[in-house]
């Protein structure tokens, strides 16, 4: 049986700051609400500046909302316990330089109340799940930004939350660390982990959420599921392999005979840059 | 945008963040200016002017040069060092966005604050203790060449017993006691209060300068602060201007006598430590201390990033 609380309930979120003219105020979020269920992964995309950061500081308590409630698994996002249950990577974290990758998962976990054998082992896990293990005691300072990134995913998964929040997990990373970082992302879905993630880049949130939002100029402007938000109601796609130009001819004939139907497009589909990028920089790892 | 329960206990995540406030200043090798301290404890013995009179002026005044340098000292690097720790801590977690994964996990806002003031004053603490150490043993070695050289002079120019004997207590009078461990400890005191102060001023501060340039500012009017109080009080009678009446209220109030703390220059002297003016200093350097991360949490509990 699912949990019947929302892992993340925003409800009429409004989110005023103060411009350097005082009196004026600046509305980054207007009466936005999302409900996430537990096990659901969830994207909030739109432009620099649209407020998806400021919805997401709002649900971990970081601002306080104008008007307008967030709750995590229930619970007010203002009060402390809230985020018992969430791990949270901002948008390009820094990390203490002076901790190595162990340090400074042990001292998050630690944070978290956990200590002895249960933090030594959660750190090892961790640092497993993002394939640092090899960095475990080198100094933070010398990571690359992708593997600030995974270490950074790391330090929100410390405490075993059921919710991920990450702000732009791959910006800055180049195309195989962002790879990795969609392929954790897919793990934590895996595992039943409800993740709520924001980005710009459109094709990576297509490809690990199930649910998103878009929002524009602080607004709500379409959301729902992935699915049913690009589906093309009246088209159908099939895709063939080692198809014979006879089978073709064939299947173009019988759509031809079907009142109503037609053919818009036939061709060889084609793989994505980034597809091509990694097929070949992984051979280069392979000689 | 604080309060209610957490895992783990307040103290146990106070202490996580003072240790690591603590490891993240040492590995920032701060550590290097006990070398200068070293340097300075070691030359003092050499500030000795030449004494052409009686045993009692023999070495009584290099003594003192070594306590006088040391102290010093001490009040320098701590008044510094817990100024501009506290001061860079909190700006850099905020600028870095170490501060964002710290207060999304599940740590009160008060616990921040006061874990990172614990670790600068474990900081100041564990640097006047080595700088202490250091001081002690220096003065400990002179005060026996210094005693040697005294009664050696006092027995060629034929000095009764009873008087070599006085002679001894008055120089012993600038040997190390506790009395000047008492002394170290008004240090110590005085710059956990500048700490603190820091870290309520770094509460509202947008940079580290600023912090740095309005706490120097404030130590240095807190050694004004019992003039200002005494002219708060006399003003009446003096008709004295409201806005002046308010403005020495507001630093009488606010700010600690650090005028108290002048029993320092007192023990360099040779003069003993009273043990209430000790008890006094200790209330004052706690009841500030509190004061001031209190109405850092008061600030800081409503900052929004």
């Amino acid at each position: 049986m699912t949990d019947p609380t929302p892992a993340v309930e925003i409800r009429n979120l409004v989110k005023d700051f103060k411009t350097s003219f005082r009196r004026q105020m600046l509305r980054a979020v207007d009466d936005v609400s999302i409900r996430i269920m537990p096990g659901e992964v969830y994207g909030l995309i739109g432009p620099n500046g649209s407020g998806k950061s400021t919805t997401m500081k709002a649900l971990l308590g970081l601002v306080a909302p104008t008007a307008g409630t967030c709750a995590i698994f229930g619970k007010d996002s203002l009060k402390v316990d809230s985020r018992n249950d969430v791990g949270f990577l901002p948008e390009n974290p820094y990390f203490y330089k002076h901790l190595s990758g162990a340090e400074t998962l042990r001292f998050y976990g630690k944070l978290c109340g956990l200590r002895g054998k249960l933090l030594e082992n959660r750190v090892s896990e961790l640092l497993a799940l993002v394939d640092l293990e090899s960095a475990r005691d080198r100094r933070i300072g010398g990571y690359s930004k992708g593997m600030l990134q995974r270490i950074g995913l790391a330090q929100a998964l410390i405490q075993e939350p059921r919710l991920v929040i990450l702000d732009e997990p791959t910006a800055g990373v180049d195309p195989i660390g962002s790879r990795q970082i969609r392929d954790l992302i897919m793990k934590l879905r895996e595992r039943g982990i409800t993740v709520f993630l924001c980005s710009h880049l459109l094709e990576q949130v297509q490809e690990v959420c199930d649910h998103v939002g878009i929002i524009f100029r602080g607004r709500m402007v379409k959301e729902g599921r992935l699915e049913d938000l690009i589906a093309i109601e009246d088209q159908t796609e099939i895709i063939l392999k080692d198809a014979s130009p006879e089978l073709i001819s064939q299947i173009t004939a019988l759509v031809g005979s079907s009142a109503g139907t037609s053919i818009i497009r036939t061709g060889k589909p084609r793989t994505t840059l980034e597809r091509l990028f990694l097929r070949e920089t992984t051979k280069g790892d392979d000689r | 945008m604080n309060t209610t329960t957490a895992k783990g206990s307040h103290l146990g995540r106070i202490s996580v963040i003072a240790m690591h406030a603590f490891t993240q200043l040492v590995r920032m090798k701060v550590f290097y200016f006990l070398a200068v301290f070293a340097v300075i404890a070691i030359a003092s013995n050499f500030f000795d002017l030449p004494q052409h009179e009686g045993p009692e002026s023999v070495g009584i005044n290099v003594l003192r040069s070594i306590k006088s340098w040391s102290l010093g000292t001490m009040t320098l690097f701590s008044v510094v060092l817990s100024i501009v720790a506290t001061a860079l801590l909190l700006p850099k977690d905020v600028e870095d966005r170490t501060l964002y994964t710290i207060l999304a996990k599940p740590v009160p806002r008060f616990d921040y604050l006061a874990g990172k003031l614990l670790g600068v004053i474990l900081l100041v603490f564990v640097s006047l203790a080595l700088m202490d150490g250091l001081m002690t043993l220096v003065l400990h070695i002179r005060t026996g060449i210094v005693l040697d050289q005294q009664i050696e002079m006092a027995h060629n120019m034929g000095w009764p017993q009873e008087a070599i004997d006085s002679l001894k207590t008055e120089t012993m009078a600038n040997a190390p006691n506790w009395s000047l461990q008492g002394a170290v400890f008004a240090v110590f005191l005085r710059a956990s209060i500048m700490a603190s102060l820091a870290l309520l001023i770094s509460t509202f501060s947008t940079s580290t300068l600023f912090t740095t340039i309005i706490s120097f500012l404030i130590y240095f009017i807190g050694h004004f602060q019992a003039d200002a109080r005494d002219a708060y009080l006399q003003a009446g009678a003096a008709g004295e201007g409201v806005c002046a009446r308010l403005a020495s209220l507001a630093i009488s109030l606010v700010l600690p006598d650090f005028q108290l703390f002048n029993v320092i220059d007192a023990v360099i002297e040779g003069q003993a430590f009273p043990l209430f003016l000790l008890a006094k200093l200790t209330f004052i350097g706690l009841f500030y201390a509190v004061f001031f991360t209190m109405a850092s949490w008061f600030i800081f509990a409503e900052k929004e990033f």
